[in-house]
């Protein structure tokens, strides 16, 4: 018996091993040339976990829906059409997520590209996407938040395939100018930071710029992890400031708007860096009240009053928002990513145009490098020898807007400057 | 003189210090411990009163108590789960201080999970200013104070009044005498884990009337009620309550002063009264 399951055993093997050699041999025909648009991947490490992840999650619909709106025309390279497919992974925003990611991204995925990434591992993730040639349109955070632990700040002659933003000191400041645009008329502006940055190279460019500007400024500090803020409103108020600046920090932003209220200074207006992620999340932890005279970041295209945005391109965001509101089956009002995947998106496109190639990093990086784009929040030229440096990928209007009856409103607006 | 609003702010953190630092020092007195996750227990009854009042329209004050109940209940869990299998005879005080630790991570993790990342909080419950001319202060404030003081009074009540609280205040000076008296120790560890995880629930419950709830929430003040159970002395009620009023008070009027520096101005004045009174100033000298 045991013979027999022996032969048989020799006989499947020869089998398996013959049909395997055959199938290697035959020949293929070559495979036929795709008739339809050709799909590019686009990845995204993006934060879908994490204390960050409300910015990574809650945008996602708006994310997809763009990029559906956008594959109906797809674009044309060489007489060929293409379409974008948008992966997203976890980055957790860290470095070991985001490094981690950028590999599933490439090696898993096959994705080309980088773009809409805003999170502060850019560094840990150029240093994946760099040696692999996947151009990366990123942020570009302060040097002075950037310890080693997040991959460092960003170095444009290391990073040769990597398009960096303006520098956040740079959109720190601009944010300033265009409070002060706002309200001419205002005392003194109060900025408030965490002690992470307090000394470092980026503060110390704001002081400057500020200075230059002529703009009447006050700082204090708070450590991480503050969660009582009425002594630093009181010294606010007592140095006359009728107007804070709370950089980068949402939840102490949140503190510090509420407790301002509480304390009677509902006068006082308060600003930060970021787009209002929910309306209805500030109502809840901050009150409706307390929220009135909130001023954040605003992206959203259609009520821009200085920066010209192609009409095309207003169109699309508006439809991209109510699609995301019929994904997600309530009011979808958050425009801040409007800067980031549909913008990202459209300058690696047209730089695709414009080398002549969707295959060849370094053409698509010099048409990147010094090359005008026109994108969803306007058309900008890119800094040439450094690759960083536009004003395209974020904060470049320096447009605001104001918390009024529970709802943002058109504040102002001060476009950056191109640096040269 | 630091103006009005500081004192009043300053008391509103006491309020929490204060409530934190008690149900801190009771589990000390009683299983003697220290429970490094008192401050997760006090994040979670934040999200079970933000939970109750948004999501099953329950009154805020009947909220903080459903708190209590909640994370006093899970409390015992842990204390019969965890704590009493590693403070059995064989085991060192790293163990149950590795698991307590272990919990902070647990039930962080947990609540992110389950509760989101995103801040929550109770802004619109009690909205509304009191303004008494020269200082304003919330209504949320106003009732963060109030229920404290409720609580306070309550929890003397409960140590004074009852046979629960004449049985945990015997444990505490003499557990072995108690169990000769009849007192069952190991159910007054139990009760007591539960009291002392209910009062930070519930200060967690009060403070997201003023601050935001997110599974983070409890490091902080964990690390102030810590400091004040030290400061007022370890073991001792009056010594927790005398400590969070003063921390609380300290944190605003220093902050004022001199800014960002206040935290290193502070523990070193903590560490100044301790080099002073090592025993905290309420605390019974070593023996």
């Amino acid at each position: 018996m045991k013979k027999w399951y022996n032969v048989l055993a020799i006989l499947v093997t020869a089998a398996i091993v013959l049909g395997t050699f055959g199938m290697a041999c035959e020949q293929k025909p070559a495979p036929a040339e795709p008739t339809g648009p050709i799909t590019i991947n686009i990845g995204l490490p993006m934060a879908l976990s994490g204390t960050a992840s409300p910015w990574g999650k809650i945008p996602t619909p708006f994310r997809e829906a763009w990029i559906e709106i956008f594959n109906r025309e797809g674009f044309q390279v060489n007489g060929k059409t293409y379409k974008l497919n948008l992966v997203q992974v976890d980055d957790e925003n860290t470095a070991e997520g985001g490094a981690a990611a950028a590999k599933q991204l490439i090696y898993g995925d096959n994705c080309k590209f980088f773009a809409g990434h805003w999170t502060w591992n850019f560094s840990a993730i150029a240093a994946v996407t760099n040696p692999a040639k996947v151009i990366f349109v990123t942020r570009t955070g302060s040097p002075d938040a950037l310890p080693a632990s997040w991959g460092g700040a960003y170095d444009p002659k290391k990073m040769p395939y990597v398009v960096f933003g303006t520098p956040s000191q740079d959109e720190f400041t601009n944010w300033c100018y265009s409070i002060v645009d706002a309200y001419p008329n205002y005392k003194k502006l109060g900025i408030l930071d965490s002690t992470v940055g307090k000394g470092g190279p980026g503060w110390v460019k704001v002081q400057a710029d500020l200075d230059k500007a002529g703009i009447k400024w006050q700082s204090e500090w708070f450590t991480p992890g503050t969660t009582d803020f009425a002594p630093i409103i009181t010294r606010f108020k007592e140095e006359g400031c009728d107007i804070v600046f709370v950089a980068g920090w949402i939840g102490e932003y949140m503190a510090f708007l509420k407790q301002r209220w509480e304390m009677g200074y509902k006068d006082m207006k308060v600003a930060c860096s970021g787009p209002f992620v929910s309306i209805d999340m500030y109502k809840m932890v901050v009150g409706a009240d307390a929220l009135e005279g909130a001023i954040g970041a605003y992206e959203d295209n259609s009520k821009f009053k200085i920066t010209k945005v192609n009409p095309k391109y207003i169109d699309m965001c508006q439809e991209a928002l109510k699609i995301a509101a019929q994904k997600t089956g309530k009011p979808y009002e958050y425009t801040g990513e409007i800067k980031w995947v549909p913008a990202h998106t459209q300058i690696l496109v047209q730089a695709m145009q414009k080398a002549g190639t969707v295959d060849d990093p370094d053409a698509i990086m010099n048409a990147i490098r010094g090359g005008t784009f026109d994108t969803v929040v306007g058309k900008w030229t890119m800094s040439g020898a450094e690759t960083y440096g536009s004003a395209v990928n974020f904060g470049d209007t320096g447009a605001l807007c104001i918390i009024k009856d529970g709802k943002e409103v058109y504040l102002s607006e001060h476009p950056m400057e191109p640096i040269p | 003189m630091p103006p009005a609003g500081i004192w009043v702010d300053g008391l509103v953190q006491s309020c929490i210090y204060v409530t934190m630092a008690f149900g801190m020092v009771l589990v000390f007195s009683i299983l003697g411990i220290l429970n490094w996750a008192h401050g997760q227990f006090y994040m979670l009854g934040g999200f079970v009163v933000y939970y109750a009042v948004t999501a099953a329209g329950i009154p805020f004050p009947l909220s903080l108590l459903v708190s209590g109940l909640v994370v006093g209940g899970l409390g015992m869990v842990v204390e019969r789960v965890v704590i009493e299998r590693l403070t059995a005879p064989g085991y060192g005080l790293l163990s149950v201080t590795a698991a307590t630790n272990a919990l902070i991570f647990f039930f962080e993790g947990f609540a992110g999970l389950a509760f989101g990342l995103m801040n929550k909080g109770m802004a619109t419950e009690l909205p509304g200013l009191l303004d008494l001319g020269p200082v304003s202060i919330s209504y949320q404030k106003v009732a963060v104070i109030i229920f404290t003081l409720v609580i306070m009074i309550a929890m003397y009540v409960v140590l004074n009044r009852t046979k629960v609280g004449k049985a945990i205040r015997a444990t505490s000076q003499e557990p072995n005498a108690a169990s000769l008296y009849g007192v069952n120790v190991r159910w007054v560890q139990v009760i007591v884990m539960g009291i002392g995880c209910a009062l930070a629930a519930m200060a967690g419950g009060l403070i997201g009337l003023v601050q935001s709830i997110n599974p983070f929430m409890g490091r902080i003040p964990m690390i102030m009620s810590l400091l004040a159970v030290v400061i007022g002395g370890l073991g001792s009620l009056t010594g927790a309550i005398v400590g969070g009023i003063m921390l609380g008070l300290l944190n605003s009027v220093i902050a004022y002063q001199i800014s960002y520096y206040s935290e290193v101005a502070l523990f070193m004045l903590v560490i100044l009264i301790l080099l002073i009174r090592p025993q905290g100033l309420f605390g019974a000298a070593p023996k």
